[in-house]
């Protein structure tokens, strides 16, 4: 699932919870996934590396900071 | 030699060029470019052909009076005298007289070229494609030097610190810049593993953005698996680029703003759908927990057996009631027979006859009046015991 859908998940699942129309098992099974589904989108955002590299031809590089900044 | 500040060798300058009377009344055929009226009213442009380019400015009392708006691209014949603004020291043209004529090659490549793409639906709004909400690996094609790439990475650096940047330099102006940039994009497409492609430069004139005008960059764009955004600095005017990507900005700074979430907002949001969700379900078990304690709370449930207590005392008490009021009506109903009984009694001819009366009989009836009674008549008198026969000798009625 991408980052895009489990926030639209998430979302469905706070709507529904609050509509407060399902029976108690259910909410506490939709609270469960929602939580894990935060978590893991939380988990992606600090995937992400944090390097700047530069691609020349087919060669990928450290990005030359100082120089340039 | 005279020592001279720069004020006095602009204005001595200026002095040559107006003294020439060559330059007082010249006539020159161009493509008008960088058109601007400034809100003086004063019309500013440049007029250049394939190897050259001059200033030239209309002032308001002219501007006003043409009977076309000036656009770039135009091809235009332009009247006027030449001199030098000392506050550049540039030479110009001061246009007094502008006509039309016909229409600029580079602006009628330009425009057909729009057609063309046009045409094949490369601008059509159902072609753009919605930006990553959080891309992994961010795509950056611009040149390594310009103040571009430094906005693009200090924005997405602020917003984002743990994103990915890949980065393919390229020329973006000068004969190789459209080339490169569109093998950039592809090549960062194709092998960058990203998933959004930054594409621009800072601001500059017409013929700086030229390469982004160019058909092979546009069709790059177009090309490219992933979402591209066109950030050409640049306040008027729409470049091709603008045209065919997927979202454009005014400037780098602002292609990065849509290209990089904040991820602190990210999280935020986050954190605020779990809270949501803990106090909608907060909610839920309370109310839950409220409909049963509404349901133990009777007394039914808390107390059974004093309830069932309660029922058979009240079943005893109307037993004894009902014995109460069964006996009490019976009495009644027997004091009301000996009261009917006597009276019963009373109406009996027998006991009228042992009062003392007696019953007066002719031929088996009772006599209750006299007149029916002749002399001689025979009647019969019951007494309480026993009877007796007479005659009647006198009636009195």
């Amino acid at each position: 699932m991408t980052f895009e859908q489990s926030v639209q998940r998430l979302e469905e699942i706070v709507k529904q919870l609050e509509d407060g129309e399902l029976a108690l098992d259910a909410s506490l099974a939709l609270f469960e996934e929602g939580v894990a589904l935060a978590k893991r989108c939380q988990g992606m955002l600090e995937e992400a590396s944090g390097t700047i590299q530069r691609l020349i031809g087919d060669k990928v590089e450290p990005w030359p900071e100082g120089p340039h900044d | 030699m005279a020592l001279l500040s720069v004020s006095d060798l602009n204005r001595l300058v200026r002095e040559l060029l107006d003294a020439e009377p060559l330059l007082q009344g010249v006539m020159v055929q161009g493509e008008m470019a960088n058109v601007r009226l400034h809100s003086s009213g004063h019309l500013y442009f440049s007029l250049r052909d394939a190897g050259a380019s001059v200033r030239a400015v209309m002032f308001r009392g002219q501007a006003r009076q043409l009977v076309f708006s000036p656009q770039d691209g135009m091809q235009v014949i332009c009247a006027g005298r030449v001199s030098l603004y000392e506050r550049d020291g540039s030479y110009q043209l001061y246009a007094e007289m502008l006509e039309p004529a016909g229409v600029g090659a580079e602006f009628l490549r330009l425009q057909q070229l729009k057609e063309k793409l046009q045409a094949e639906g490369l601008f059509s709004p159902e072609r753009k494609r919605p930006l990553p909400l959080l891309p992994r690996r961010l795509g950056v094609v611009t040149s390594p030097t310009g103040a571009a790439i430094r906005d693009i990475l200090s924005v997405a650096r602020r917003r984002y610190p743990n994103l990915a940047v890949v980065v393919a330099p390229v020329q973006v102006q000068g004969p190789t810049a459209a080339a490169e940039i569109a093998a950039a994009i592809t090549l960062l497409a194709e092998q960058g593993q990203v998933d959004v492609i930054v594409v621009g430069r800072g601001g500059g004139s017409q013929e700086d953005l030229a390469a982004f005008n160019q058909e092979e960059v546009a069709r790059a764009v177009a090309g490219s698996p992933v979402p591209v955004v066109a950030a050409v600095g640049h306040e008027t005017d729409t470049t091709l680029i603008d045209l065919v990507a997927d979202r454009r900005a005014a400037t780098p700074s602002a292609a990065a703003e849509l290209a990089v979430p904040v991820v602190a907002e990210l999280v935020a949001g986050l954190q605020m759908a779990v809270s949501q969700m803990q106090t909608a379900l907060d909610h839920h078990l309370a109310l839950a927990g409220r409909q049963v304690d509404a349901i133990v709370s009777r007394r039914v449930m808390s107390r059974p057996l004093t309830m069932l207590e309660a029922k058979q005392e009240r079943t005893v008490r109307l037993e004894k009631d009902l014995g109460q009021a069964t006996g009490r009506r019976l009495q009644e109903a027997k004091a009301r027979l000996v009261e009917h009984s006597g009276r019963l009694a009373g109406l009996s001819p027998l006991a009228v006859l042992r009062r003392g009366f007696a019953v007066v009989e002719k031929e088996g009836k009772a006599v209750r009046d006299a007149s029916g009674l002749r002399v001689g008549d025979r009647v019969r008198t019951r007494l309480q015991v026993g009877s007796f026969e007479s005659q009647v000798e006198r009636v009195e009625s």
